[in-house]
């Protein structure tokens, strides 16, 4: 057995894990107790991680258009096209699309390559859908990218007000410690501000539930406050600050009553909050998606840092705007200047900037101008004008907005390269060359967390096939393209000293990103590297920055920023329509490419559902688990109906997991147009006006299948991950025969060697079938007229794994009297099912600790405590 | 002085009424007259017991001892005619018994094949335990039988020609087997089952002629010309109610001895249970009523007038060569159909409604729940609530309906 720590790759909090590695590469993992980000706490994501090193769907090998081929032919076929394809059409025409989830190591090299020796800035990263509006924010105010704040502060802080943020689901580590710095003190406040309720708002003490994009009517409203009431830090504001007379005079118009009116709040609700901001000195602001997916976005994140900034609270313990970010290396990407609008290490493309990454890279072609943003990048991907487009570790065509544009740009794009640990997903179906890239626990190299927190990933498995790393790729590219000398890297250290020195390269204090204190590492030192804070540059320079009001604009002070809030943008004539909301569940990830294939995480949601009001959902004639087809124009998806008490009306909330990979029709951001922020190029992914019609269904099935099932034409389907296979839950549309799809579904299912067993009852479009080879359940099949007459999903999954079957009458009855259901899984951590907690209440559990004493629910990563909290309360009346 | 019972006839019929008897306080002195020497042994084990399967001891029907006890057999002995007026009955071996209530347990024979047999050795039926002992002693490795009908006395037949040995085929008439308890799929599957033991089947088959050699069987012609090589034949070509002794003395018959409710014939005094009876248009040759009537007479004879045999439709519950079969209700029925099928265990079910309602149930290789679908035809029961579980049997239906609730 060897030990390992590593850094867990899902959300911007970076947790540290141990990884165990014993005999048959098995892995285990924990927290690391050592990081500082965790000591030693986990999520549920981040628990079951060593369940996601499976290798289904794993991309083994090189493919070029479909046909499996050696990394040199693949090789040398990119680096020609990219090569001719630069020569005839120029530097603009190549683009490179990376990922949060890249290593620095790979996005620093990606990045070198294009903006250095391409002459084109065309780099960007889905970054840009999650947090570029932040990032604006904070190079407006303070000049450079900088979060001005750490996790500890949330603990220090008196009041935390989170912003479109669900960290409770979104970033449960981090939301555990605030939880727990509240539990030791119970006059810390914690105020959320959302539009839904969530499990972030049920535990905490104001729940301000806005308007959908009203969030900088709230802000500006309260800047507006803290000025008449006198709560403004004059000697802050004049020290370091500028623009505060023009930012209020925009804000003059804001009293309460207007910012009430604007964001639906009562004048009454406004008031408290303002009180409450204004009378508490240590605020942090943890701010996230629900802010920065806005066509407003930057605006937003300034109106919130604008209230810190005139009250001097940034800088200081337990205070500051604080961005928190969804991926674990967006920050990394940052750093490096993996955004079209960035050039390397904080500098832009400013002649000094360009001049200096230029000697230090010695570049011969250095991009002099930004490139294209995300959305700009795939519209011109479709105009033709990008005709290479090289997309590392994301899956665009299901994370942007407007999918349906990303696929036809897609289709389009004369030469599509993807390198992708797995070669399953919606984007690899439109690649014309698959480039097989390690997975987390393989690859190795530095990511950076939220609070600027540099921690390395390891390698704990050897890789499978013939995986590589992305840095590897890109260098084996700009070789063969003539840059040999620039990319001689032999090791993940090689880059990551580099892009130290860069960091530090004519610094002197001038730029915040400095690491150069790292430069020196000999690659010993690298893979011994501890969790580290930047900056850290080799000649500490006096006072650190923001912390000590020392800002990286031209006059030194940070801006305060006048912004003039508006309501998010909409298509004319939807006023009347209900608004369309996204977000994350809590036990999944991105587009479920990794989170998907853990059994464990598909068991607090399974199917891909929509949220309604019961107000909406009675006015629509809905009832839960009906099936609804949510349009905007010409796209649509289809859900099943999930009606929340929590919901406001008018709004729906969608879950922006699922691809064409997992859900029949389930693609969110097809209904999303592609409404951009002007200063950041966020799309404004949270918002769009849909309209909702029922799906009249014929007939519903269950599918259990030990590989990928074929399907027909069907009116919805949803598929999870079970052990050993998949489960698909499906609808029939009212106009198809229900025995049109069980004949297709058979002929998809039967194959020599398995022995079919039926039963059927056509009246009531009951058809359940069976087959069995060799002892073990092949595939499990039940359609009926109704969905509650499906059997119990639990009780099924156990079937697969059963050995030796043999009564397959009882497979058919599709019930076991003898198995009580667990019911649906509250906390995935114990595998602790809704039955058993209602039992316990019903027995008389009344408090969350007893639950966790009885059954464990609730003791490892916390997520589920709101639900455990609302389950007490509804039994207990 | 004791009254005095004659049974006329010692196969299973009277066992049943002799089991009923003991079970009850009588007077009678009872006298049991058998053609065979055997008396009281189970009939329907006779395959099973060719099979080698049950030993010859479990075919007993009575305890040891149980004939002794105020019970005479007159066993190899044949009843050539009855006096109903003088209340005697009349033996080949010459006996002359008197009697106060007599009772024709005459059997069935196997209907005649309507064929020239020319008295070809190897030409045989199997219908009792002399049949078997026969049976038993020929040489089957290497040789060839034929079985005449696919019904269930063929089909066990063949099964215990199949376990002993011979190279076994079916003929049967029609295009199922057992078309009279099963559907043609039920039919089908019991086929198919069989056909995986060896057994071949020609369906839709009949035999026109048979041929010799030096007065052994050799072949028979079928209908449609083709020739069989055999060695042996046995006739399972359904059976004939045994009333020729009744009738011959003036008891009223039809195709068997009519019987009221209270299981008497039309001469006083005298009554018929068994393959031998017939109430109103029905004969019998299942357990089941049987021993309803055996019952039934038992009563009457101890003195309970107000006994009757009711007419029902009794499940049909067998088991050939290992396979369960249950039947109950009207199969042809029209209706809807709930049907599962499990070829791999060689399970067949299949259910129909009516309305709210079961009507018909043939279940084939799994008889679980027989019983209970018997009762649910009989009672007309609202089966709706039941109906997502109904073929998975009573405690998954329950459960289902309980769980449906609690959702």
């Amino acid at each position: 057995m060897t030990q390992c720590r590593t850094t867990c790759p899902y959300c911007g909090v970076g947790c540290g894990v141990t990884a165990e590695v014993h005999s048959d590469n098995v892995v285990t993992v924990a927290g690391d107790r050592q990081h500082p980000a965790n000591a030693g706490r986990l999520c549920v994501k981040g628990t079951t991680l060593a369940e996601t090193l499976t290798p289904e769907g794993r991309l083994l090998h090189p493919v070029v258009r479909g046909e499996r081929t050696s990394w040199d032919s693949a090789l040398d076929q990119v680096a020609q096209q990219l090569q001719s394809v630069r020569q005839q059409y120029g530097p603009g025409s190549v683009a490179f699309y990376l990922s949060g989830q890249l290593l620095t190591e790979d996005y620093y090299v990606a990045n070198k390559l294009m903006k250095g020796f391409l002459g084109s800035a065309n780099v960007d990263t889905n970054s840009r859908l999650c947090m570029s509006a932040a990032v604006a924010a904070y190079q407006r105010a303070f000049g450079a990218d900088y979060v001005p704040c750490s996790y500890s502060d949330l603990e220090e802080s008196d009041l935390v007000v989170m912003v479109g943020s669900n960290a409770a689901w979104t970033h449960p580590v981090l939301y555990q410690r605030l939880v727990e710095s509240r539990k030791a003190d119970s006059r810390k406040q914690t105020v959320v501000i959302d539009p839904r309720g969530t499990a972030s708002s049920e535990a905490a003490d104001m729940h301000l539930q806005i308007a959908p994009g009203s969030d900088a009517y709230l802000f500006v409203g309260l800047l507006n406050y803290l000025s008449a009431t006198g709560k403004l830090d004059q000697w802050y504001i004049q020290s370091h600050t500028t623009g505060l007379g023009d930012a209020l005079a925009l804000a003059a118009a804001m009293t309460p009553s207007v910012v009430a009116a604007m964001t639906g709040l009562e004048v009454r609700q406004v008031e408290q909050f303002y009180r409450l901001f204004g009378d508490t000195e240590k605020v942090v602001t943890l701010y996230s998606q629900g802010v920065n997916q806005s066509a407003t976005g930057a605006d937003n994140c300034n109106a919130i840092i604008n209230c810190h900034l005139v009250t001097g609270r940034l800088g200081r313990p337990g205070m500051g705007p604080f961005s928190i970010t969804g991926q674990p290396n967006a920050m990394g990407g940052r750093e490096v200047g993996g955004l079209a609008n960035q050039l390397a290490a904080h500098m832009g493309f400013s002649d000094s900037d360009i001049e200096r990454v230029a000697r230090f890279w010695n570049a011969p072609d250095i991009a002099r101008s930004p490139g294209l943003k995300a959305v700009d990048m795939f519209r011109a991907v479709e105009a033709g004008e990008i005709r290479f487009l090289w997309i590392m570790a994301t899956n665009p065509a299901v994370s942007m907005p407007d999918t349906a544009q990303v696929r036809r740009a897609l289709d389009n794009c004369e030469f599509v390269v993807l390198s992708d640990c797995v070669g399953d997903t919606d984007t690899a179906a439109c690649a014309d060359v698959l480039l097989p890239a390690m997975g987390w626990g393989e690859k190795s190299g530095t990511v950076t967390n939220s609070e600027r927190c540099i921690s390395r990933q390891r390698a704990l498995l050897p890789a499978p096939g013939e995986a590589r790393p992305d840095w590897w790729m890109v260098t084996q590219v700009a070789q063969r393209l003539g840059f040999a000398a620039a990319f001689d890297y032999q090791h993940p250290a090689d880059i990551f000293t580099e892009h130290a020195r860069l960091s530090g390269f004519g610094n002197a204090g001038s730029r915040d990103f400095d690491i150069s204190a790292l430069a020196g590492f000999s690659e010993a030192e690298y893979e011994q590297m501890e969790p580290t804070y930047w900056p850290c540059p080799a000649t500490p320079t006096p006072g650190a920055p923001v912390v000590e009001g020392r800002f990286h604009t031209a006059s030194g002070a940070a801006n305060i920023v006048a912004v003039n809030p508006a309501l998010p943008v909409f298509a004319a004539d939807s006023a009347h329509l209900p608004t369309l909301n996204s977000g994350r569940l809590r036990d999944q990830w991105h587009t479920m490419t990794r989170t998907g294939r853990v059994p464990r995480l598909m068991r607090h949601r399974d199917f891909y559902s929509v949220a309604l009001s019961p107000a909406d959902a009675l006015a629509q004639g809905l009832a839960e688990h009906d099936l609804v087809s949510v349009q905007a124009g010409e796209a649509s998806v289809t859900a099943l109906v999930r009606i929340e008490e929590a919901m406001p009306q008018g709004q729906v909330f969608s879950p922006i997991h699922w691809s064409n990979r997992f859900a029949g029709s389930a693609c969110v951001n097809t209904l999303i147009p592609a409404v951009t922020d002007p200063v950041s190029g966020q799309p404004q992914l949270k918002y769009s006006r849909v309209s909702l019609s029922a799906v009249p269904v014929s007939g519903w099935g269950l599918l259990l299948t030990r590989s990928l099932p074929e399907l027909p034409g069907l009116a919805y389907w949803s598929r999870i991950a079970v052990g050993d296979g998949h489960l698909t839950l499906f609808a029939i549309a009212a106009a198809t025969p229900v025995t049109d799809v069980h004949q297709a579904l058979l002929l998809s299912l039967q194959r020599g060697g398995v022995r079919n067993s039926s039963y059927q009852d056509a009246g009531l479009h009951d058809y359940r079938d069976i087959g069995i080879e060799a002892g073990q359940l092949q595939y499990a099949c039940y359609l009926n007229a109704e969905r509650q007459r499906l059997p119990d999903r639990d009780w099924l999954c156990t079937q697969l794994a059963a050995v030796g079957v043999d009564d397959r009458v009882s497979l058919l009855a599709g019930f076991d009297p003898d198995i009580p259901s667990v019911g649906r899984m509250v906390c995935t951590c114990w595998e602790v099912g809704e039955r058993a907690i209602q039992e316990a209440v019903s027995a008389g559990a009344r408090s969350v600790e007893s639950l966790g004493q009885q059954l464990r629910c609730g003791t490892q990563c916390g997520s589920c405590v709101p639900e455990l909290k609302r389950m007490l309360l509804v039994a207990t009346g | 002085m004791a009254s005095r019972l004659v049974i006329v006839g010692a196969g299973m019929a009277a066992a049943y009424l002799l089991q009923e008897l003991a079970a009850r306080e009588h007077t009678w002195h009872i006298t049991l007259i058998g053609e065979e020497r055997d008396a009281c042994y189970n009939r329907v084990m006779l395959s099973a017991v060719l099979a080698g399967e049950t030993p010859d001891a479990e075919l007993q029907m009575l305890p040891a001892g149980r004939l002794q006890d105020g019970v005479t057999l007159l066993a190899n002995s044949r009843v050539c005619a009855v006096d109903t007026q003088t209340q005697t009955v009349f033996t080949d071996s010459g006996d002359v018994v008197a009697y106060d209530k007599l009772v024709f347990a005459t059997g069935a024979s196997v209907a005649s094949p309507g064929l020239v047999t020319d008295g070809l050795a190897g030409v045989r039926v199997l219908r009792t335990l002399d049949d078997v002992r026969y049976l038993r002693e020929l040489q089957a490795t290497g040789r060839r039988a034929l079985v005449v009908g696919g019904g269930l006395l063929g089909l066990e037949a063949a099964h215990g020609l199949n376990a002993m040995g011979f190279d076994t085929a079916v003929i049967h008439r029609q295009h199922h087997l057992m078309n009279r308890q099963l559907d043609a799929r039920g039919g089908d599957y019991l086929r198919q089952k069989m056909a995986d033991s060896g057994i071949r089947f020609h369906l839709g088959a009949s035999v026109r002629a048979l041929h010799g050699c030096d007065g052994e069987l050799s072949a028979v012609t079928l209908q449609d010309g083709r020739q069989l090589d055999c060695e042996l034949l046995l006739f399972a070509t359904g059976i004939e109610p045994r009333s020729a002794l009744a009738r011959d003395a003036g008891i009223n018959c039809g195709r068997g001895i009519l019987v009221d409710p209270q299981l008497q014939t039309s001469a006083r005094n005298c009554y018929a249970l068994g393959e031998c009876s017939q109430l109103g248009s029905r004969c019998f040759g299942l357990v089941a009523p049987i021993k309803a009537q055996a019952a039934v007479l038992a009563a009457q004879l101890c003195g309970d007038a107000a006994a009757r045999f009711v007419l029902e439709d009794w499940p049909v519950q067998l088991k050939i060569s290992g396979i369960e079969i249950f039947s109950a209700g009207s199969l042809g029925a029209a209706g809807e159909q709930l049907v599962l099928l499990d070829e791999a265990a060689g399970v067949y079910r299949r259910l129909v409604l009516q309305g709210d309602r079961l009507v018909a149930a043939v279940l084939v290789g799994d008889k679980r729940d027989g019983i209970w679908y018997a009762q649910l035809i009989r009672n007309a029961t609202d089966i709706s609530r039941y109906r997502p579980g109904l073929m998975f049997g009573r405690a998954v239906s329950e459960a289902m309906q309980v769980s449906a609730i609690a959702a």
